[in-house]
């Protein structure tokens, strides 16, 4: 049985749809994560899934229960964890006050000694919380969302403000959390978060799941989507160029395509007849990024580093003015 | 591993993990809160600081309008009222505040913590905090000044209770009226300051007054009266204060009212 079925999830608030259709599922032990820019109606899908907020259409189930139902609510938060984003605890308690006591919330927590190891606090145990630095106030967030021993784990976007050691650590409690069978839901900016961790991502924009898959393959990664990049010769117009579907940004060319043996053997093969040079060739398979930047309307352009940043970044494609950012 | 954890169908009756979560979430709201210097002196203290000075500069003086009753007498009562709206108003309003703000509430909105257990943690912080100043008031005024304690005990509870349900009731209903944390304290302390003036803690005033009838409206007063009552024997005068029980009552509902249709779990922002 899925620990998450979400059937035709609608929400709105007033005209606009926060979320419009969303249908997916997350097996037991998987770990599935949200991808989309701000206001794309992740954290509000999310929300609905805590029993935070209401739905206004379709059907929901988390770990065999519909968490808008108020008679098991208790039952399925003891079940379940949550990471929020905000830093959330109680300044003038120490760690371990604050770990003991939300830790007696639930019927079979997790040994406190064990968990102030797993998230690197055991020295921080006696220590007031508000002493302690944005990184071990968010990793002490961590350690309470698991407190409970969760059969399923919410992670919202939980590693934002941490030290790339931090991270990797963050990053291998969530795998020892799947390895002993904890379903995971994360929420995130970082595609590397996401190709590291994730079974299957969704890539949510305007209400709409755009793409889901694996993230070798989404969005047609592995279909051989390529990019070859060069700068325009002198003296020849952008319109004579032999390949079809190119993008001029400055004088950099950039042609996306799935047949680049061809497109290759086209463009060498009209530069040699014309004898022009083809200035900072490059061939590159798109990085979770690009096609993250391309589903949610955003077509990467301009140099890419080794880590694969895009430098700049030009809207395209229709509707992308208004994707102005919708806080919840 | 799922069935293990499925809980059979709840007792009817509070079980007894419930009721331990009640004591764990009192004993830590006791701790965060002694624990803050702050908050912990600007509530218990200053009632108390209060009492001693005001008894030192004037506390041998009658007070003119209430034949045989000593301005410290009226003190200990004014200043016992004081300390119940301090805990159970201003404090518990910055409270929920500052945890909305903090998303503090969220959390424990998504965690397995009945929302009843949570609520009883916070109001019977504010509860000892309140019984907390009027021990202390009640010690420093008979043993500090020599005046007397309430001749009707009965009624300086039911008066003291009248108040924490009245003004823990608004408590809520002024946080939910609050955007942020930083507007909390200054807001605050102009309402309660204006009030608590209006109603005569500073000094006894004359009932029939102008400012009597402008207080008359808002239960700052009915409580100073109320606490007051039970020290107070002179003929004709009952220690059972009703009708500043009736109208602290009817605020307090009110109260509910606006905290059960305007409270929110999540910080508010734009």
């Amino acid at each position: 049985m899925a620990s998450v079925v979400v059937d035709r999830l609608t929400k709105h608030y007033g005209a606009f749809r926060a979320v419009n259709d969303v249908s997916f599922s997350v097996e037991p032990g998987e770990v599935f994560a949200l991808l989309g820019p701000n206001g794309a109606g992740k954290t509000t899908t999310v929300e609905i899934l805590e029993g935070f907020r209401s739905r206004d259409g379709g059907r929901v189930e988390v770990l065999g229960l519909d968490p808008a139902h108020a008679r098991t609510s208790r039952e399925l938060r003891e079940r379940m964890g949550i990471v929020l984003q905000e830093l959330a605890v109680e300044p003038m308690l120490t760690v371990r006050e604050v770990l003991s006591r939300n830790a007696a919330y639930y019927p079979n927590p997790r040994p406190i000694d064990e968990m102030l190891e797993q998230v690197g606090l055991s020295e921080q145990a006696g220590r007031r919380v508000k002493v302690l630095s944005g990184g071990q106030q968010r990793r002490l967030d961590l350690a309470l969302g698991i407190v409970g021993n969760p059969e399923l784990v919410f992670l919202d976007e939980p590693t934002t403000g941490f030290d790339p050691s931090a991270r990797r650590g963050a990053w291998d409690l969530v795998r020892t959390l799947t390895g002993e069978g904890t379903t995971v839901i994360l929420t995130t900016h970082y595609m590397d978060e996401a190709e590291a961790l994730a079974d299957r991502v969704a890539v949510i924009t305007r209400g709409e799941i755009v793409a889901s898959g694996p993230p070798r393959s989404i969005g047609g990664r592995d279909l051989g989507d390529v990019r070859i990049r060069f700068r325009l010769p002198d003296r020849v117009a952008f319109d004579d160029l032999p390949v079809h579907g190119a993008t001029l940004t400055g004088d950099l060319v950039e042609v996306h395509t799935n047949r680049e043996i061809s497109a290759l053997h086209d463009l060498t093969g009209w530069a040699l007849e014309r004898r022009v040079d083809l200035v900072g060739l490059s061939v590159e398979r798109l990085t979770l990024e690009d096609v993250y930047l391309r589903l949610t309307g955003f077509e990467p352009s301009g140099p890419v580093g080794p880590t694969g940043q895009v430098g700049q970044v030009v809207a395209s494609g229709p509707g992308t003015g208004s994707r102005h950012g919708r806080g919840r | 591993m799922s069935a293990a954890r499925t809980r059979a169908g709840r007792p009817l009756l509070l079980d007894r993990r419930d009721l331990r979560l009640v004591g764990r979430q009192v004993g830590y709201e006791q701790l965060a809160f002694w624990r803050n210097p702050l908050g912990a002196g600007f509530t218990v203290v200053f009632s108390v600081v209060f009492l001693v000075l005001l008894g030192a500069s004037g506390g041998k003086s009658m007070v003119s309008f209430l034949p045989g009753v000593k301005l410290i007498q009226y003190y200990v009562a004014g200043f016992a009222a004081y300390g119940v709206m301090a805990a159970c108003f201003n404090m518990l309003a910055i409270n929920l505040v500052l945890r909305r703000e903090l998303g503090l509430l969220k959390r424990l909105r998504l965690s397995p913590l009945p929302r009843w257990i949570m609520f009883s943690g916070v109001f019977a912080n504010a509860l000892i905090v309140s019984a907390v100043q009027v021990v202390l008031l009640l010690i420093v005024g008979r043993y500090g000044y020599h005046a007397h304690l309430p001749h009707q005990w009965g009624a300086l509870v039911v008066a003291l209770l009248a108040g924490v349900f009245c003004f823990t009731a608004l408590g809520v209903a002024v946080s939910t009226l609050i955007p942020n944390q930083e507007a909390a304290g200054p807001v605050l302390s102009i309402v309660f300051f204006v009030l608590l003036f209006l109603s005569g803690l500073w000094y006894p005033i004359r009932s029939g007054s102008a400012l009597a009838k402008i207080s008359t409206w808002f239960p700052v007063r009915h409580l100073i009266t109320a606490t007051f009552a039970p020290f107070h024997l002179s003929a004709g005068a009952s220690p059972w204060a009703w009708h500043d029980v009736l109208v602290m009552a009817i605020w307090g509902v009110a109260g509910v009212y606006v905290a059960l249709r305007r409270f929110r779990w999540e910080p508010r922002r734009g």
